[in-house]
């Protein structure tokens, strides 16, 4: 039990199972098979998202060209199936390797030139989009295949959107990925220390490139779920995504040195996010305030995160005098 | 063999000077209106702002930190100075004071915060670019100020040396003579600059480095509400999108021009200059990219290419000019 108090993600699902009660006992329309619908689907969009910078927060750097990456994919794949008529499999494909291609060069130009992944992805952010731009001139694609908008619009079952299956799938993967094969260990080794972790000899070079590249992968993936949902691949896709891209993760404890991620705990951060604007939207405040108040999240996290820090070490300075 | 090269023939910024004068070469032969009387005057209202936003970001980048709510700070600045003149008829010389003063207390939170914090400025400074950029548009309806005193607005379209210079421009240089000066001269300017090459030594050499930190967050607010008064008294309104979304328009030219100019991310150096010169070289690309005219939605392409080149190339000068001090 205590072991449990002490995970990030438990504060965070107690948080989240409270709030939601406590909102659906002022507005029953909370748990409205609609709105939970609506949820569902902002949540597995912004998951995807969450998990692409995740990965690069493990390995202690930053990725600013996340949403840029998902809007050329976006492109990409709409303009692919409306220009050139192409099925969707292979459009898909295609769109999967731009963004592995993003992320490769992303990864490689930082781990070779040693300069701050901060600068690299900003300077490719650019790039991307003025790619985006450069191809569509700023007209959206509408024509989108059935099967398309089907897997975007359709549910499952009650509220539950077929949307929800591919973020699932990539959360797992993901988790499976940090906590139980040596590639996700060697990456949290490297964000903790980079030198230690060159002297028990993990490449670096190998190690950036994979986390830039899934990082890519997953922008992409990010990318064309959001072209589902909306049935059309706009130039704008992924411009808002990077205040939230960051959100999830430090407010499920991420810390931005790098070396310390929680999978489920970035889950967590995601749904609760989710669940804040979805409030806020129904408690008729202006959507304004719900930028206002992601930025006060992620402030609360910090200091939240300062704070057990602090009591942890005072903790073990204790014992260590024993 | 043995001939020496003058110690400034190796620095950042003489390659940056010749890169100007390359492009202004390329420029004023290949295309017709470059050298124009209203080319160099509109270069000139451009490169003064794009000088003001890469210093308020070099005095950020010299604590090892970065900024990235400048452009919204510096909307928001702007936006409270169109508040003050228009709605409340605050003379304008207090009016700026108030918004400079604004400015520099936004300034002092992402200082605050990220100094009691320990967290990376990085993600304090993102949570307030949306905190401030939120409360702005949330404030202000999203509605302009356009009836702003005269004065005030007939300064940003004035016309100086033969009509070929903005004022905006003389106020640019002016700062980054003051900051050259404050930075080289003055105690308070070499401690900054102590506190982010080595925090630890100065800590140990009885500077407060969070307090260092926190002036020079309160100095990129000022810089950037000076910033968000120019651009306003240029555009003749203080309008909510002047900055694009959150602000992020200006994020490329704050950070192309230090990181050109030579300003080192991880702290502790500043270019006053060089920053200049590289605000310069990103206004002049931009505004050659539109002459020849690579189509407007390449601009920010070649602007990402060029800011990749620029980082790759000085890892390349450092690295020969590392080699070079071995052999010698």
């Amino acid at each position: 039990m205590s072991n449990l108090l002490k995970k990030d993600w438990f504060g965070l699902g107690l948080v989240i199972i409270l709030g939601s009660i406590l909102i659906s006992f002022f507005k029953p329309a909370f748990i409205s098979p609609f709105n939970l619908y609506v949820l569902m689907l902002s949540v597995s969009l912004m998951l995807v998202v969450a998990m692409s910078q995740m990965i690069i927060i493990a390995i202690g750097q930053m990725n600013l060209s996340v949403g840029a990456i998902g809007g050329l994919v976006a492109i990409s794949f709409t303009g692919l199936m409306e220009v050139y008529s192409m099925s969707i499999l292979p459009a898909m494909l295609i769109g999967l390797l731009i963004g592995l291609a993003c992320g490769f060069i992303n990864g490689y130009i930082t781990v070779k030139t040693g300069i701050s992944a901060f600068i690299i992805t900003l300077a490719t952010l650019y790039i991307f989009k003025g790619m985006n731009l450069g191809i569509t001139e700023a007209q959206p694609f509408y024509e989108i295949p059935d099967a398309v908008k089907f897997f975007g619009n359709a549910k499952i079952l009650g509220p539950i959107p077929y949307l929800v299956i591919i973020p699932i799938i990539i959360t797992i993967l993901m988790w499976i990925l940090m906590n139980r094969t040596s590639l996700g260990r060697y990456m949290l080794a490297y964000g903790n220390n980079v030198q230690s972790s060159e002297l028990i000899g993990i490449s670096s070079t190998k190690i950036v490139i994979y986390a830039h590249v899934i990082s890519g992968l997953l922008a992409a993936i990010g990318g064309m779920l959001v072209v589902c949902r909306l049935q059309l691949g706009t130039p704008n896709i992924g411009d808002s995504w990077l205040l939230p891209s960051f959100a999830a993760p430090v407010i499920g404890g991420a810390i931005l040195a790098g070396g310390k991620v929680d999978v489920i705990a970035t889950a967590f951060g995601v749904i609760l996010v989710s669940i804040i604007s979805q409030a806020l939207v129904i408690f008729k405040i202006d959507p304004f305030f719900v930028q206002i108040f992601l930025g006060f999240m992620i402030l609360l996290a910090v200091f939240i995160n300062r704070y057990r820090e602090y009591r942890e070490e005072r903790r073990t300075k204790v014992f260590s005098y024993d | 063999m043995n001939f020496k090269i003058p110690n400034f023939v190796k620095t950042n910024q003489f390659g940056l000077l010749c890169l100007v004068i390359i492009f202004i070469c390329i420029f004023s032969f290949s295309t017709d209106g470059f050298t124009s009387r209203f080319n160099i005057y509109a270069l000139s209202r451009v490169v003064a702002l794009d000088i003001m936003i890469g210093l308020a970001m070099m005095v950020v980048i010299l604590t090892g930190g970065l900024n990235l709510s400048l452009g919204a700070l510096g909307v928001s600045a702007a936006m409270f100075g169109g508040w003050c003149m228009e709605s409340m008829g605050i003379p304008i010389s207090i009016s700026i004071i108030l918004v400079l003063a604004f400015g520099s207390f936004l300034g002092w939170i992402n200082g605050f915060v990220t100094v009691r914090t320990g967290v990376h400025s990085f993600i304090v400074t993102l949570a307030t670019m949306s905190i401030y950029f939120g409360f702005m548009t949330l404030l202000t309806e999203a509605e302009a100020f356009r009836k702003l005193p005269e004065i005030f607005t007939d300064f940003g379209s004035l016309k100086l040396f033969n009509k070929y210079i903005s004022p905006l421009l003389i106020i640019s240089v002016l700062t980054c003579f003051i900051l050259y000066y404050v930075f080289k001269y003055t105690d308070i300017g070499r401690k900054l600059i102590a506190a982010g090459a080595n925090p630890d030594a100065a800590e140990l050499s009885g500077i407060s480095v969070d307090r260092m930190f926190i002036y020079c967050h309160m100095l990129s607010g000022f810089l950037a509400a000076l910033a968000g008064i120019m651009l306003t008294a240029r555009i003749g309104a203080a309008i909510p999108s002047m900055a694009g979304h959150l602000g992020f328009d200006w994020l490329l030219p704050a950070f192309l021009a230090p990181v050109l100019g030579g300003t080192l991310l991880s702290g502790g150096k500043v270019t006053v200059f060089g920053t200049m010169l590289g605000a310069i070289l990103v206004t002049l690309i931009n505004n050659g990219l539109y002459l020849i005219d690579v189509g407007e939605f390449w601009v920010r392409f070649f602007l990402g290419m060029i800011l990749l080149g620029a980082v790759l190339l000085d890892r390349a000068r450092e690295y020969f000019t590392v080699k070079n001090s071995i052999v010698s």
